[in-house]
């Protein structure tokens, strides 16, 4: 099992791989690179897997860029691009490009059929939605033939807009405005960070997700790649994590030891790796 | 030339007669299953076939949704369910779900598939992917303007349906998962709890999101000039009267336009018409410029109640001369008022004398669902309504 992180405040790490949100392509990600900036990495660092996220969504003024850039990423040693929009794909076949893809549609990476389907569609890999449960994760490791990517530390992403919702809320005021706010949700006291940048608003929910304890279950369901993102998270701290996790993994996920101190240092919060959503409320 | 369709929604069998008798060329509907809105009524497969075999002798079309984000469980009667809907003679399937498209296309060539909003399309490159495998229509994503829309017809020829009027959601349809943090409900699977309408604390004021309801009734010129195949009006959960409002009003706009009599002045009236029906105000979002600070609300709560709608016309008591109603709302002698029927006639009337089912006079109408009398000189056809104008001036005596 591999380690995929996305990084937030440092250039080194331990981990297997590296994600990197290209610059004007993606969203709900904090930080991005420009193609340059990208290559740079990817000279700096010849062992690691590299994965691109490119997950926008794309409109008719963007797609000639968005051929430019597929063009060019496919000539750089990456490892697969992570992508939302049907566009990307739809480029993949008529440009012909050699580079391997990664279905990313956040909410909907729900179930073994449609990851099949993609798969047939010369997918390669699929990241698994943060909303759906274990049990449903292994069942799509078991069912199909997509290679699984599993989103274990991170504070989740929970929404995008197109909209500029914080300059807005600013203009009303008639106060200069923020990039970034925090919001509370009143009925259950919880914070949610809202970004907004050049594509739109990003929002996130404030709360830690720490899958360390479903690690040991991914690992002997052969789960190939796990996902940590830094945003949010003290950098020494991630460090160690990733570090920490790498040998946990060594070790054949036995080590109680990792469990423990990780639970008290990410906390309890399991996000819906054990809770199902509801959707009928009668 | 065909004209452009008129799409309207339906939550039960009642209103989908209602909004089709009303004017629109075709309605969808949600199953009991694998819709969006897994609380609302939605029918049954028995329903879906009265539903079609109603439409179908009008020569209109009943669509279904299956537009949820399907989850493992989901799929396991899905294929069987499909099956049952097409014997029931549905005429298109409205989806999001790739692998559901290609199963219906593969298995039921001969029956639609409608790419659903759900998949927030916005690129001619995505419609082209569609295109290949096998889709019959296309409904953009909200946040595409109309320049766009015409390229998109240009380079790939695909039916593309449009939303014209009714509520948005304030993030990209499917990209919004606040509703299951915030309150375990499944945003993608049918349980929206519409997160984007709560007011959230700040260090300063609340910071609220919510965007006005769309209403594109003055673009619908250039829309069909554009080349879009299908005009969808949002709402399975209305109420009657909402529907045989907006439906009839955009109905008369199709129609003037292509016969060239929306005058100005006629415009007024059906927008006036429209902004009746309204509970929140209104913009075009997206259509022709980006959406900006216009377009959405900064206060906690938007909604409001609308109570113009006064009756539903249930028949004719043929002895007495009058027309037998079911109240909705409170009405009184002096009222002005509109009694209004499904194909579009319109007949002012001023309320003298009301009665009730006995022909025991009242001084007010103030019961909803109360059966009351009307004096009028004919039957009116059922699904006719009272909407209305104007209340009477109160003596200050």
């Amino acid at each position: 099992m591999k380690i995929l992180v996305e990084l937030e405040n440092q250039e080194q790490t331990t981990a297997d791989g590296l994600i990197l949100a290209l610059k004007d392509f993606s969203v709900q990600s904090k930080t991005t690179y420009t193609k340059e900036e990208i290559s740079k990495i990817i000279n700096q660092n010849p062992d690691k897997e590299i994965f691109i996220s490119l997950n926008k969504n794309i409109f008719n003024s963007e797609i000639e860029a968005l051929k430019e850039t597929l063009l060019y990423l496919d000539t750089l040693n990456i490892k697969g691009i992570f992508f939302y929009d049907l566009a990307v794909l739809q480029l993949k076949k008529e440009l012909n490009l050699k580079v391997d893809l990664v279905w990313n549609q956040t909410y909907m990476v729900n179930n073994y059929k449609t990851c099949n389907y993609y798969y047939q569609k010369g997918v390669k890999y699929a990241l698994l939605s943060k909303e759906i449960t274990l049990a449903e994760i292994i069942e799509i490791v078991k069912r199909s033939s997509i290679t699984p990517m599993v989103e274990v530390v991170s504070f989740p992403s929970v929404a995008f807009s197109k909209r500029t919702l914080i300059t807005n809320y600013y203009k009303n005021l008639n106060k200069q405005p923020k990039k970034e706010i925090t919001v509370l949700e009143k009925a259950t006291n919880q914070e949610y960070e809202i970004i907004e940048d050049e594509s739109g608003t990003n929002f996130f929910f404030k709360k830690l997700t720490n899958g360390t304890v479903v690690i040991k279950d991914l690992y002997e369901n052969k789960v190939p790649y796990i996902i940590m993102r830094e945003y949010g998270i003290d950098s020494e701290l991630f460090k160690e994590l990733t570090n920490d996790t790498k040998e946990y993994i060594k070790g054949n996920c036995e080590d109680t030891n990792y469990l423990l101190k990780y639970q008290k240092l990410l906390g309890d919060n399991t996000n819906f790796f054990f809770k199902k959503t509801i959707y009928q409320v009668r | 030339m065909d004209k452009i369709e008129l799409l309207s929604p339906a939550g039960d069998l009642e209103r989908l007669k209602v909004t089709l008798l009303y004017g629109a060329d075709a309605v969808y509907i949600g199953g009991e299953k694998y819709s969006l809105r897994a609380n609302a009524t939605n029918f049954t497969l028995d329903d879906i076939k009265e539903a079609t075999t109603f439409a179908h002798k009008l020569n209109k079309k009943v669509y279904l949704t299956l537009n949820i984000v399907f989850h493992n469980e989901d799929m396991t009667g899905v294929e069987e369910y499909i099956k049952d809907v097409v014997e029931s003679g549905i005429d298109a399937f409205i989806v999001s779900d790739p692998f559901i498209i290609s199963h219906i296309k593969t298995n039921y060539p001969k029956v639609e598939v409608h790419l659903s909003t759900q998949n927030s399309t916005s690129n001619y490159k995505t419609i082209e992917y569609f295109k290949n495998e096998g889709i019959d229509r296309v409904v953009l994503a909200r946040e595409v303007n109309l320049e766009d829309m015409k390229e998109m017809i240009e380079k790939t020829g695909v039916d593309l349906e449009i939303f014209i009027h009714g509520a948005m959601c304030t993030c990209f349809s499917g990209r919004c998962a606040l509703s299951n943090y915030v309150t375990n409900r499944d945003a993608n699977r049918g349980g929206c709890a519409q997160v984007c309408r709560f007011a959230f604390k700040t260090s300063e004021e609340d910071f609220t999101m919510a965007t006005k309801d769309l209403n594109l009734a003055r673009y619908i010129g250039k829309i069909i000039d554009t080349g879009i195949k299908s005009l969808k009006v949002e709402g399975r959960m209305r109420s009657l009267y909402y529907l045989a409002t907006v439906i009839g009003t955009y109905r008369e706009i199709i129609d003037n336009y292509y016969a060239n009599t929306l005058t100005e002045e006629k415009m007024q009236v059906l927008e006036s018409r429209l902004s009746r029906v309204a509970n929140r105000e209104v913009s075009t979002q997206y259509l022709t410029k980006e959406a900006d600070y216009t377009d959405q609300y900064y206060s906690g709560r938007q909604e409001l109640s609308n109570q113009d709608y006064l009756g539903l016309i249930t028949g004719y008591d043929y002895e007495n001369n009058c027309l037998i109603l079911v109240e909705r709302n409170y009405f009184a002698p002096g009222d002005s008022i509109e009694i209004f029927t499904p194909s579009g006639e319109i007949y002012p009337y001023t309320v003298t004398e009301i009665y009730d089912e006995n022909l025991n006079e009242l001084e007010v109408a103030r019961h909803p669902e109360q059966i009351l009398k009307l004096k009028f000189s004919k039957p009116l056809p059922a699904y006719s309504m009272i909407r209305l104008i104007k209340k009477a001036q109160i003596s200050k005596e």
